[in-house]
């Protein structure tokens, strides 16, 4: 069915159980959905902005109420909305990080963090994972020694992922932060997997900014995101402008810099303020999709020859499954090679498996109804049962 | 103006969404259990409603 002349409807999401790694938690909710329609065009946030002018003073909608509700839920003290993870990331690094500084990522980073230190100039150094794929404090805090003795310096910033992308594993922040803090280091958390599908309390981690991900995981469109910090960092990070034109005086007002004045203006702030009553709900429930994670699990591992590359048991939905030993092994054979097992997935209903991946690949479960999870595990099986792959 | 009319336009559109998750939250079988059967049967009768609305208005 065609959406215009030239693009395809997505009904993707109507059609099939999607479990694909990256999707799972930035599916819209009903509410958003519905306000995407009412506020697709451009601007539409802004037909009641009054005075002084900025995203997060907006009343109507609920922007104003929205931020501090939010910083209130992560128990942090300031909200601001971004587009995207990366471009929070982006706006505390080139408030605190100055060119050739030292700075602390881990081996479970995301390049968009590597990325926004690149472009302040960063001298980035990694923070090994260790033999189970957790970043530690114990490493992370030999990294500081080794880094600050290399350097003369003590690095600017440490990021951290709550949850990494490769393993969907949960890491030891707390512990994280304290180390990072006895050098007085700020400590950023990457909450693209965590924040809006599972509790996340800024203090309690001991942290100094959180990002999150709209998209990702708030249920909103893309790009979204937000970055949260502490009243110490706010002013630092969310600084207003100064400037003046040298030949017009014009001032700007209390535009944001690191922000370029206001940042989601339609459809994306909208659908995240139209899903947080939802997802405030939804991450009190993450002990019920940690379960359903564990069951679609359990099923693939009754596959003989394969393996979970991620915590077993699962503590978070998105993970990381080795098929070498069973579908890779059916793949060798099989007509359509490799991308036997996303065809087979998809005639029993299910998507988001990458074409050809038979090896090493990840799915998420988050979102999926119990009918849903039931459908994931008795179609991976019934798929191994029909290619002589022997399942307990 | 026809704020009735757009009223209408918009009030089915969020019935359709309504919908619309139904068949989301079914896929990939779309067999609804007694309560979405409840559920889907409210929202397309309220949304012949709001199409007879649109038909009035707008003909």
């Amino acid at each position: 069915m065609k959406c215009t002349a030239d693009i395809d409807t997505r009904d993707v999401e109507e059609l099939y159980i999607n479990i694909d790694p990256i999707q799972a938690g930035g599916r819209l909710t009903v509410d958003a959905q519905k306000a995407a329609i009412a506020y697709s065009d451009g601007y539409s946030v802004c037909d009641n902005c009054r005075k002084p002018f900025r995203l997060d003073y907006i009343d109507k909608p609920p922007i104003a109420d929205f931020h501090r509700d939010c910083a209130e839920w992560l128990n942090m003290d300031v909200v601001r909305l971004v587009p995207g993870a990366r471009r929070g990331f982006q706006a505390v690094v080139s408030s605190i990080v100055e060119k050739g500084d030292p700075a602390l990522v881990t081996a479970l980073s995301h390049y968009t963090e590597f990325a926004s230190l690149e472009q302040a100039g960063a001298d980035i150094h990694e923070i090994p994972k260790d033999e189970h794929n957790h970043i530690t404090a114990e490493n992370a805090a030999a990294r500081i020694e080794d880094v600050t003795r290399e350097t003369g310096k003590t690095p600017s910033i440490l990021f951290v992922e709550h949850v990494d992308y490769q393993y969907g594993n949960i890491h030891e922040v707390a512990g994280i932060a304290k180390v990072a803090h006895q050098y007085d280091i700020p400590v950023l958390l990457n909450g693209a997997y965590s924040v809006g599908i599972m509790p996340v309390d800024g203090k309690a981690l001991g942290v100094d900014f959180v990002i999150g991900s709209g998209h990702k995981s708030m249920a909103a469109p893309a790009p979204s995101g937000l970055v949260a910090t502490t009243d110490e960092y706010a002013d630092i990070v969310f600084r207003t402008t100064q400037v003046k034109g040298d030949i017009t005086g014009r001032t700007f007002g209390i535009k944001e810099v690191e922000m370029m004045g206001c940042t989601l203006m339609g459809v994306t702030a909208v659908g995240l303020v139209a899903s947080f009553p939802a997802v405030k709900e939804r991450v009190l429930h993450w002990d019920h999709e940690v379960k359903n994670s564990n069951t679609v699990a359990d099923a693939l591992c009754a596959v003989e020859g394969t393996l979970v590359e991620s915590d077993m048991p699962r503590e978070h939905t998105l993970t990381r499954i080795n098929t070498v030993d069973s579908f890779n092994k059916v793949a060798e054979i099989h007509k359509k090679r490799g991308y036997f097992l996303s065809h087979s997935l998809k005639k029993n209903g299910i998507i988001g498996v990458i074409p050809g991946s038979t090896r090493v690949w990840k799915y998420n479960t988050y979102g999926l109804t119990d009918a849903q999870i039931g459908i994931v595990c008795e179609a991976f099986q019934d798929i191994a049962r029909e290619n002589k792959l022997n399942v307990s | 103006m026809s704020r009735r009319a757009v009223d209408a336009l918009f009030q089915a559109l969020y019935l359709l969404t309504d919908i619309r998750f139904i068949l989301r939250e079914t896929a990939p079988v779309h067999e609804l259990d007694d309560e979405q059967k409840v559920r889907a049967g409210k929202a397309i009768e309220k949304l012949k409603k709001q199409v007879t609305i649109l038909e009035e208005e707008l003909s």
